[in-house]
Formats: C-alpha cells, sequence, structure tokens
C-alpha cells in the first residue's frame, strides 16, 4: 500500500499528488522501467543533490522499489516502479474515494452518482 | 535566597577575597586564548588552545564557587546539576549511539557486501563497518562504528572510500578523548567548532589514502550537501 501524504488540487496532473521531482521520476521509471541511479539522474536531469532524497522518499512511501547490484565490487541501486501507471491511478482514486466516502458519507456518494449521469 | 541576591554575593566574596584577582587572570587568560585561536593556523594548535580556553575558564569557575560564602546557592546548584547531566548524556548514553544508529538505520555489516572496507578499516583501528539503505551520500562514525550510505558506495570510487574510511577512523581512534572536549565545552559555555576536529581527521586521510583521493570525495560530497 502507497503513503499519500497531500493532495494539491489547484496542480496540473499528477503534481497534485507527488512533488515536481516525484512526479518526473516516476513518470521516466514508467517509461523506461529499470533504472539506475546515474541512468535516472542523466535522463531525468536532476541532480543528484535533489534527487537522493526523492528516491529514498518514494521507496518510503511504497511507489518505487530498489535493488542493490554488485558488479565488480562496485554497488549500485536499481529502480524501477512498485506499480505500473494504471494501478497507481486505480491505487489513488480508490484512496481518495475511500476519504471523501469516510469523511463526507452520503453526499459524496450522491456527487459521484451525479457526475456518473452527467458523463 | 533569591537570584539578585545571589549575584550581590558573587561580588561581595570575590570583591572581599584575596583570591580574586587569580580569577581575574584566569578570565584574561582565558579571553587571550580564545584571541590567540583566530590567530593560529594548524588545526592540532588550535584545539589545544581553546582545551587551554576551556580549562582557563573551568578553574575562574571552580574558583568563584570556592570562593563564596553564602550557603545554599541556587547557582551553584543549578551549575552542578548541570554539570551531572551532561555527563550523564556524552559518558552514559552517547557511547550506545551506535547500537541505536544500527536499529533504527537497519544497518548491516559491510563485510556482507563489499569485504574490503572492513579489511581496510581493520589495518587502521578497532571498527565495525556498517552500510545502510539510503540513497544520500553519507558517512558517520559513532561509538566503534563507522557507517556508509549505499549512495556513498555507489558515487565514490575505491580510492576515495578508503579516503572516507580514513576518515572515519581518526574519529574512531579519538572518540574516547571526544567526550572530554564535548564535556569540557559544555560546562565552560564555549561550543566546540567541530571544523578544527574534522580537518585533523581530513589531514589523517590525505596521509593513508593521499590527498587526491581525499580531495575527490570531498569535492564531490561538497557538491551534494554544499
Amino acid at each position: 500500500m502507497v503513503k499519500l501524504d497531500q493532495i494539491n488540487i489547484s496542480n496540473n496532473g499528477l503534481t497534485k499528488f507527488f512533488s515536481p521531482i516525484e512526479t518526473r521520476i516516476m513518470k521516466t521509471l514508467w517509461d523506461e522501467g529499470k533504472m539506475t541511479t546515474s541512468e535516472l539522474t542523466s535522463k531525468t536531469d536532476i541532480p543528484l543533490t535533489s534527487i537522493a532524497g526523492t528516491l529514498d522518499r518514494l521507496v518510503k512511501a511504497g511507489y518505487t522499489n530498489r535493488g542493490v547490484e554488485t558488479i565488480n565490487g562496485r554497488v549500485r541501486y536499481v529502480y524501477e516502479p512498485t506499480f505500473s501507471e494504471e494501478e497507481t491511478a486505480n491505487e489513488i482514486t480508490t484512496r481518495i474515494l475511500d476519504s471523501l466516502v469516510d469523511t463526507f458519507g452520503k453526499v459524496a456518494i450522491e456527487n459521484f452518482s451525479k457526475y456518473n449521469d452527467k458523463k | 535566597m533569591n537570584i539578585i541576591g545571589e549575584i550581590n554575593c558573587f561580588g561581595f566574596c570575590l570583591r572581599l577575597s584575596e583570591l580574586a584577582p587569580y580569577v581575574a587572570l584566569l578570565i584574561v587568560i582565558a579571553i587571550a586564548l580564545f584571541a590567540a585561536r583566530l590567530i593560529i593556523k594548524r588545526p592540532e594548535q588550535k584545539l589545544l588552545t581553546l582545551i587551554g580556553a576551556q580549562l582557563a575558564i573551568l578553574s575562574a569557575i571552580a574558583a568563584a564557587f570556592y570562593l563564596m560564602k553564602c550557603s545554599d546557592m541556587l547557582t551553584i546548584h543549578l551549575y552542578l546539576a548541570y554539570a551531572g547531566i551532561s555527563l550523564f548524556l556524552i559518558f552514559g548514553v552517547l557511547r550506545f549511539y551506535d547500537r541505536i544508529m544500527i536499529k533504527r538505520l537497519g544497518a548491516r555489516p559491510a563485510r556482507e557486501m563489499i569485504g574490503w572496507t572492513q579489511e581496510f578499516v581493520d589495518k587502521l583501528t578497532n571498527a565495525t563497518v556498517y552500510y545502510y539503505d539510503s540513497a544520500v551520500p553519507k558517512a558517520f562514525a559513532a561509538g566503534r562504528s563507522i557507517f556508509l550510505s549505499l549512495g556513498l558506495l555507489e558515487l565514490l570510487n575505491d580510492d576515495e572510500i578508503k579516503a572516507v574510511l580514513a576518515h572515519e577512523s581518526w574519529h574512531i581512534r579519538n572518540n574516547s578523548r571526544m567526550p572530554f572536549l564535548k564535556q569540557l565545552a559544555l560546562m565552560t559555555f564555549s561550543p566546540q567548532r567541530e571544523t578544527d576536529i574534522e580537518d585533523l581527521a581530513d589531514y589523517f586521510a590525505a596521509k593513508i589514502a593521499g590527498s587526491d583521493a581525499l580531495f575527490s570525495a570531498r569535492s564531490k560530497l561538497d557538491k551534494i550537501f554544499n
């Protein structure tokens, strides 16, 4: 289960749920699959300074997995997204819907069905 | 006795005492040594000057307390309690700080992953090298343990890792003296300047691993943290 800390409704796209750096990392991982730290820094063009702490956070929150590889006595991290983009979308919407129903009960459910009718 | 009364007591007792000039002399020596520290360049001399100044202050405090004729002074009780608590924390709790960090970071012995790091440290000091899971490049020493993040092992080459290990080994070798320095700094209200100690550790690292390796490790890490 992933951790959803904060939602900023006024932000665009995935930055509603992730920080801009987290969004760039996740998008890259979804596009490319498995990646090392140095591949991630060059592909996202984010310096290690900013990317290292963010990667720790994404791993802790459960959005990415990382394994450790040792090649010729050198250690490196290999990252991959824990869930696909669709699975993550599914997870986030379920979590938000759960919390809306939990907070507003009937009103939330009525609005969902109205929303469905409109569509 | 209230605080104002105590301050008056300090004034009175010091003025009446024949030893007052010596207390003043100790304070002057301390100030002179603090000033000298600003001019001195070599880290070990800098550190010694600071310790000298702190010892002078400590003697001045002890002498002033000894000269007090008033009984049951709150300030003296407070100071002794402060000294006792810091003594307990520094010599009691900090010694087990590495045990706490191993648990908190989920650290594993580095010999399980890259054996040479432990062999390298074994030649320098008696300490266990641990690695822990974090992409942020970081190394530190506590108790008899050296901690390296996987991010650091990933970023640095072998020579640079050796420089870092030598730096941290210096800390371990001198760890038995550090609590005294910390205690002295706390009891004289003059915070320790970490840079002197770090410079000394870097001197040692440059001697062991070469100044090129130390310099490139430093510049890689400075880029991350500055």
